[in-house]
């Protein structure tokens, strides 16, 4: 039997098909190189693709480096934009931490506003002089705000601590978002969940978007940006920004006595201000919207923990019930006598001191606010020397 | 929902990552319609009905338009469509006009009627969405695109979150076909969403807010307080301002159409280096432009009856176009003012075409400097119209920028930041616009579009107003 013959023209079938190579050698489809420290062929793999993905997406990956650099950048400069725009409660806090206090005053704007702690520093309290003084008046702040401001402002207890306590202070209907920004840790949060479950969802939100702000020193320092670029366009063209100058030089001189003084730093507008003038041009206000939906009761809870926090470290807590315009008073009668019924269960239930600054009094005219509730610089200082007499008097 | 808004900056990453993470097909345009229409109810969830149905017989409009046997058919799906889409449009946005008119005229002839007490919440891009509705079907019926077989498919392509509060009004010729494969994001598309993106920001919080704020508000509110010279310069910056405005919102649109791999149409090319009304109309709102021709014009007769009635078919297209932008008197000014602009310069493009000497002239450089200037002043005095707060003010607005109270002075206290915004917007036109180009940015060197982008964002975090103010075309 003959054999097949296969000619050159009846194709072979696949499998028996000899491989071809090509012309110009045989190709490498997989070379892994074994060292002695193991393979190297990944590395290189990975390499050459972050390259290629680097390279594709050079804009975005050079957009993503500038923004994360100029974020740097911009944080190495922190001190310049804080003295330009400063975080109000977080540098009084730190303006009373910087050395112990015998004496601090805590409370809202009235006590920003209404304490000069000179005209008090040096009173007698249980025979020994009340030497230094500062003042932590935290604007908008409340109750709770003003328990977290004495946890992180008083590493060592003071002597006595001076709360100017308000009818706004308590109102559970104002939820004030710079103490969870500037004043509360992690540990804060949860307790504040537990001890205030009607706004927990509230305080976890604020914080988590205050931590969130945070990530970006461009966005969290953008006002002290701002104000420094009106000061410097201000120093090229001036009178280009009056408005944003103004407004600069004013947080830069409040930055200043923040950061040097005893807490006592009023603002511009309320320093001055008279409010029987602003009655007598026809301005009176119709409104005083921190009293608004008044009801009390949660902020209240961190009266107690204050009063807690004083006693363990042997601090004497004293409430002055703040003076205010007696429009005020008349135009939220009910708000202000629920608000005056808590201070009494307070001081009985508790047993707090309080002391009630009425206008008659410490002698005090709307002459001496800038506003509703607000005192002047001249009302500051008539009140601030009552604040001493009492203080005096309760000491012995 | 509107972008350059807190929520907007969350809802976006999650719904970048939704999209892209699922493969299958349907998976994805799921989660677009459902990031759409909570995009559209974010503001007013009671209205979403009017969105689901818009698209409820659009969709089945165009499936019986194109299953239809007789024209009759067609004829009638469409006219349902038409009617469903200019009803609700109307129901909504011109109830108001028409009462007031109403009662105005029933007072007048000494009918008491009570002025109204109510008032009708406009649904977000109503008159956008509409018009892309009335566009789809009347292309189905045309016989240019075919139905849509995938309910999922048109009711993303209507509610395609991006171009739904703003624009650009998107053809479905244009859009469906990229919708056949989930399209893939290119490197390129990531990079020039990010230019589109940051850019629109920036034109909407650092230019058109700002310019607002400081300058164009006060003086259009009260015009006799400011002297003249500020009146011209608010003129200008208003000018300025709904172009960032606008062009700022359809350029966030397009660079977050990218981010999902889609493409939509330009709807502005630097309209203020127009030479002629005509041009103006050529580069800006494009898509509004264009629509008004293929479905308005065209269907009027457009150009090819006798000269009055192309003139009469101009001035009519005109009017609607000012009357979709806003049911007020000085909207239905504004399209009239525009239409007879229009028509006058037809006709005298007209009566010089083929002129020799008059091509000559009007080839050189000087007649189209001259040409510029002309039309830029009307289209700064027709954009007076749609702000001024009454008839009075518009008066003194007018008479400044005419220059008959010159004698009244040019040494306003402008606040030097307006000149300087205002040149930031001429660099803008003059970078790209002259050069042809889409924006000359996306030419250079990549660390420079970088470095470029990073200062934008510095400059609108630090210097911009805190909360971006509501964009002017969304009250459209």
């Amino acid at each position: 039997m003959k054999p097949t013959e296969t000619t050159p023209s009846t194709p072979l079938p696949p499998e028996t098909q000899p491989r071809q190579l090509p012309a110009d050698g045989p190709t490498v489809a997989r070379v892994t190189v074994v060292t002695a420290l193991g393979p190297v062929e990944p590395t290189a793999k990975v390499l050459r693709r972050t390259w290629t993905f680097v390279s594709r997406n050079r804009t975005i990956v050079l957009f993503a480096l500038m923004l994360l650099g100029t974020d740097r950048v911009i944080g190495r400069f922190a001190a310049v934009w804080d003295r330009h725009s400063p975080d109000d409660y977080a540098a009084r806090v730190k303006g009373c931490a910087r050395e112990q206090r015998d004496l601090v005053f805590i409370g809202g704007s009235p006590v920003a506003e209404g304490i000069n702690p000179d005209r008090v520093a040096g009173v007698a309290w249980a025979g020994k002089p009340l030497a230094s003084a500062y003042a932590m008046g935290l604007s908008g702040g409340t109750t709770s705000d003003f328990y977290h401001a004495v946890l992180r402002g008083c590493p060592t207890p003071p002597r006595v601590l001076v709360y100017g306590i308000t009818a706004s202070d308590l109102n559970d209907s104002r939820h004030e978002p710079h103490g969870p920004y500037s004043l509360m840790t992690t540990g804060d949060v949860g307790r504040w969940v537990r001890l205030r479950p009607d706004s927990a969802e509230w305080v976890v939100r604020h914080f988590a978007q205050a931590r969130l702000g945070r990530a970006s020193d461009l966005y969290r320092y953008r006002h002290g940006i701002r104000m420094w670029a009106a000061t410097e366009a201000d120093r090229q063209l001036p009178g280009s920004c009056p408005e944003a100058v103004g407004e600069a030089d004013e947080l830069r001189e409040r930055a200043d006595a923040l950061r040097t003084g005893n807490g006592y730093a009023p603002a511009r507008g309320y320093s001055v201000g008279r409010y029987d003038a602003v009655k007598a041009a026809g301005l009176r206000p119709k409104e005083f919207p921190y009293l608004r939906k008044y009801r009390t009761g949660s902020h209240l809870k961190y009266l107690h923990e204050l009063a807690i926090w004083c006693g363990v470290r042997g601090v004497d807590l004293v409430l002055v019930d703040m003076p205010v315009t007696a429009d005020l008073e008349a135009m939220y009668p009910a708000e202000f006598a629920e608000y005056r019924a808590r201070l009494a269960e307070v001081e009985q239930g508790a047993g707090l001191r309080v002391i009630r600054a009425s206008r008659a009094a410490v002698g005090l005219t709307d002459t001496h606010f800038a506003d509703l509730i607000h005192m002047n610089r001249e009302g500051a200082k008539v009140f601030s020397g009552w604040v001493r007499s009492e203080l005096g008097r309760c000491g012995q | 929902m509107i972008f350059a808004s807190k929520a907007f900056f969350i809802f976006l990453p999650v719904v970048l990552v939704l999209y892209h993470l699922p493969r299958a097909r349907g998976r994805k345009y799921g989660v677009m319609l459902a990031a759409s229409w909570l995009f559209y109810a974010w503001l007013s969830p009671q209205y979403l009905w009017v969105i689901v149905l818009c698209t409820v017989i659009d969709y089945l409009a165009a499936l019986k338009i194109e299953g239809a046997e007789t024209d009759r058919a067609r004829k009638w799906w469409l006219g349902v469509s038409v009617a469903a889409n200019l009803g609700l449009l109307f129901a909504f946005k011109y109830t108001t006009f028409v009462y007031d008119n109403a009662v105005s005229l029933a007072q007048f002839c000494g009918t008491p009627v009570r002025d109204r007490t109510w008032d009708i919440l406009l649904p977000l891009g109503i008159s956008f969405h509409t018009f892309q509705g009335i566009s789809y079907t009347a292309d189905v019926y045309r016989r240019q695109i075919k139905a849509v077989r995938s309910f999922l498919d048109y009711a993303m392509f209507v509610a395609f979150f991006p171009q739904l509060a703003a624009g650009p009004i998107v053809r479905a010729a244009e859009f469906l076909p990229q919708m056949v494969t989930p399209p893939s994001v290119s490197a390129r598309q990531v990079a020039d969403g990010l230019h589109f993106f940051v850019l629109g920001l920036f034109k909407k919080l650092f230019l058109a807010d700002q310019l607002d704020q400081l300058f164009v508000a006060p003086v259009f509110a009260d015009p006799a307080a400011f002297d003249p010279a500020a009146r011209r310069w608010a003129c200008v910056a208003w000018a300025a301002q709904i172009y960032c405005d606008f062009s700022g919102y359809s350029d966030m649109a397009v660079g977050c159409a990218k981010w999902f791999g889609f493409e939509l149409p330009r709807n502005f090319n630097f309209p203020y280096l127009a030479t002629s009304i005509t041009d103006f109309w050529r580069r800006w709102h494009l898509s509004l432009s264009t629509w008004l021709r293929d479905y308005l014009y065209f269907p009027l007769g457009g150009s090819r009856g006798s000269a009055p009635r192309t003139y009469f078919n101009l001035t009519v297209v005109f009017v609607m176009c000012g009357l979709w932008h806003g049911a007020t008197w000085a909207w239905l000014v504004y399209g009239l003012y525009n239409g007879l602009l229009m028509s006058l310069h037809r006709a005298w493009d007209r009566s010089l075409a083929g002129v020799r000497w008059a091509d000559r002239v009007r080839s050189t450089v000087a007649w189209k400097l001259a040409a510029w200037a002309g039309t830029s002043f009307a289209i700064v005095a027709g954009l007076i119209l749609i702000r001024i707060p009454s008839w009075t003010a518009g008066g003194v607005m007018f008479e400044s920028l005419l220059g008959l109270d010159l004698m009244g002075g040019w040494s306003a206290a402008i606040p030097v930041w307006v000149p300087a915004l205002l040149a930031v917007v001429a660099a803008g036109h003059l970078f790209s616009g002259l050069r042809n180009r889409v924006c000359g940015l996306l030419e250079l060197p990549s660390p420079v579009r970088a470095a470029v982008y990073v200062g934008a964002i510095g400059l609108l975090v630090t210097l911009g107003p805190g909360v971006g103010k509501t964009f002017i075309y969304l009250a459209f």
